[in-house]
This record gives C-alpha cells, structure tokens and sequence, in this order.
C-alpha cells in the first residue's frame, strides 16, 4: 500500500509569487531573500524525499470557486489544474498535474469515511499553492498533485477539529491505495495577519512562534484554542492556520520535526515546518 | 502622523469578519467584482464604467462606492475582500490602498508602518 512519507505546512500569500517572480527576475526585495533562503532547505529535503503523489490542503480566493457555489470542502479531480488569473495577469508557470486515478481513490475513501466533498474535474488554482510552490520546487513540477481546497474566506469555516480528523482520513486514503507509492502531504494558510479593516498589516511574530513550537508534539493544545481567539490576537486570516492541523492530522502521532523557519517579510507571518515519517 | 498600534478588536472598522449575512447584502457587488478576473471583462468595465456596473444591478449607492475607490465603504456594504481587491487590480490599485483606506491613512505610511507588530497569544494557553 501507499504510504505518507512526510509533509509540511507553509504560508502562502499573492505578494509572496510576486516577490518571488521579482527577486528571481534580478534583486529579491531583503524581506523577501529571507524567505527564500529560508525555504532552501525545504527544497533540498522535497527533493531528496521523492514523492510519488502529493496532497495540499489549501484555500483559494475567490480566484476559482465563487460565492454563487462555494464549497467547504472541494477535491480536485483531474490531469491539470491550470494557474487562476487573480486580476494581475498569470505568472510564468505551467499548470499543476494530478493523477485522476489517486484522486478518485481518495475521494472514494474520504466519502464513504463522511467526509462529503465536492468533486472538481475542473479547479484552478491561485495563490494558496502558487506563491509557495516556485520556493520549493521547480517546474517540470516534481508529482502529481491532489489540490484538496477549504473554505477560509467565509464564516463557518471549518473547526479546527473537523480539519484534524480531515488530515486523518487522508492518512487512511493513503494507506488505502494499492501499490507503493509516497506520498507528501502539505497544508497551506497564512500565519499571522489582517488584510482588510483597521487592523490591517498586523503581526504577531509571538503568536507564530508559539504555534510552530507547539505544532509536533502539542497538537491537542493548539486544535482546543477557539479560532476567534486566533483571529483576535493574529488577525482575522490567521484562521487560515487550522488548516496546518490537516497536515499534522495525516501524519503520525511520532512523525520527526526536520526543520522550521520563520520571518515576517510584509503583511503575512511566513513560517515552515517539516516532519518526516520514520523510514519502514 | 504615527500610525496606531493594531488592538485585538474583532469588530469594525478594526476588523471585518465575513458572514453569510454579508455575502447576502454584498451579492451584486462581489459578483460584479469577480467578473473583472476575465481579461475582456476588465476591458468593458474601464471602457464604460456605469453600463458595466448596471449590467450586475448595483444600486446608485454601490456604483458611486466604487467610483469613489471607497474601499471600506464596499466592505461594508458586503463586499469581500478577495472580491473588491479584482476592482482595484482593475483600476491600477492593489491591496495597499485598501488596507490604506481602511486604516485612513495614507498608501505610503501604511507600507512604511508595516509589519505593524503587536504581541499576545491566546487566552487559557
């Protein structure tokens, strides 16, 4: 069967793409080389750990979906997920690849575990992957991948419970499927920040950190805390952080910390942690 | 001028939380403003600002929200913010400038003042 061989959570934000296009163009804005050189590592491991298929947790926009239909849960089914046109034109990268036999087999398990989701056979995909993604890999993009996008845009969004046990089903999806593949699991949601309101530009580096020291070994902690609670003292997208429990959830209790980093480049607390599973 | 340190405030104007309240009052609005992600789209707007507007049946209020570039305004009246972000891509504006004019401070200040560092964890850890 398959197997989950690690997995990582990270920010993502529109100006971390653009900065990245930017600084790859010529000079990286200091703020911004910080980043990059913090996520080297993460490449490095990427790389080395050879993924067959990757799962992102993620959320998108309103760069796909819309609020004429907008999902809680969607899973994107398909051999392309093409890049979103957010309004400032595409960036130059091609799309992501998916591998529709993987993604029906973890639809099917999801499911049938009550997880309802919506099936896309047709999702682009914005900043919630692409800002990132260049960071830490290149194109021709590495593995198929199998975009799983939560609504964050819109209250109720998910508990953070409820993404705990999402990340669990997607462990029992994994191990489910037939053959030998590995399989990296990663969440994307910004850390600290606020981009509309009075409060805009906040950041709460104290916060972050507290989250990415506690996030291996102290997940019950950090599910407990209300989410309006986060939002208060994080801003109101640092709820997009429940979605980093998904990650946690379809790890291993006993998955090893590899590395972390932070900074606070702009407007979004940009933080990484990667766990790997002990090798069979 | 200084510009004030964020509070944990999660009510407005310091903080706008999206509900499914806001996405009812802000329908014509936030589809109206996500119509812009398409090239030609954008084009049709700037060609004919009002036509465009009128085709998405926002009121007289909303269309001089959006003439005004009054961002908090639009937020206020149930746009999202993903969504008035596509007007201002539209109009060679960006995130800075609403998040400038909802702080009512100007572009240049707020990109200076930021990160606006604030401390805290949650309460009961």
């Amino acid at each position: 069967m398959a197997q989950v061989i690690g997995g990582f959570g990270v920010s993502h934000s529109p100006s971390m793409g653009y900065e990245y296009d930017k600084g790859i163009a010529g000079q990286f804005d200091p703020r911004w080389k910080i980043w990059f050189d913090g996520l080297q590592p993460v490449k490095r491991w990427l790389a080395e750990m050879r993924p067959d298929q990757i799962v992102i947790v993620y959320n998108d926009h309103l760069n796909h979906f819309t609020f004429d239909a907008y999902p809680t849960f969607a899973l994107g089914v398909s051999d392309e997920f093409p890049q979103a046109d957010e309004g400032f034109g595409l960036r130059p990268f091609p799309s992501l690849m998916g591998d529709t036999a993987f993604g029906w087999h973890v639809a099917n398990h999801l499911v049938r575990h009550e997880f309802d989701l919506t099936i896309c056979e047709d999702m682009k995909i914005d900043h919630g992957i692409y800002s990132w993604l260049p960071y830490v890999t290149a194109p021709p993009w590495p593995a198929p991948v199998l975009p799983l996008a939560v609504n964050m845009v819109r209250h109720p969004i998910p508990t953070s419970n409820r993404l705990r046990k999402l990340g669990e089903a997607i462990r029992g999806a994994i191990a489910s499927y037939p053959g030998n593949a590995r399989v990296a699991v990663i969440a994307t949601g910004g850390m600290s920040h606020q981009i509309s309101g009075s409060r805009f530009g906040m950041a709460n580096e104290e916060w972050d950190r507290y989250f990415l020291a506690h996030l291996t070994d102290d997940l019950d902690k950090l599910v407990a805390i209300p989410q309006e609670e986060i939002m208060r003292i994080g801003g109101t997208e640092a709820s997009e952080l429940a979605l980093w429990f998904a990650m946690r959830g379809a790890l291993s209790a006993k998955a090893r910390h590899v590395y972390d980093f932070y900074t606070f480049p702009q407007i979004t607390g940009c933080g990484v942690i990667v766990f790997d599973e002990a090798r069979a | 001028m200084t510009v004030p340190k964020p509070d944990h405030s999660l009510d407005p104007p310091a903080s706008f939380i999206y509900t499914g309240p806001m996405s009812t009052r802000g329908r014509n609005i936030n589809r109206f403003s996500l119509s812009l992600k398409i090239p030609d789209n954008r084009k049709s707007f700037l060609a004919d600002p009002d036509v465009y507007m009128t085709r998405f049946n926002l009121s007289e209020d909303e269309k001089a929200l959006v003439r005004a570039r009054d961002w908090s305004g639009l937020l206020a009246a149930g746009g999202h913010l993903q969504a008035i972000l596509k007007i201002a891509a539209a109009l060679g504006q960006n995130l800075w400038h609403i998040g400038a004019h909802n702080a009512e401070i100007p572009v240049e200040e707020m990109i200076a003042a930021c990160p606006r560092r604030v401390g805290g964890l949650p309460e009961g850890v």
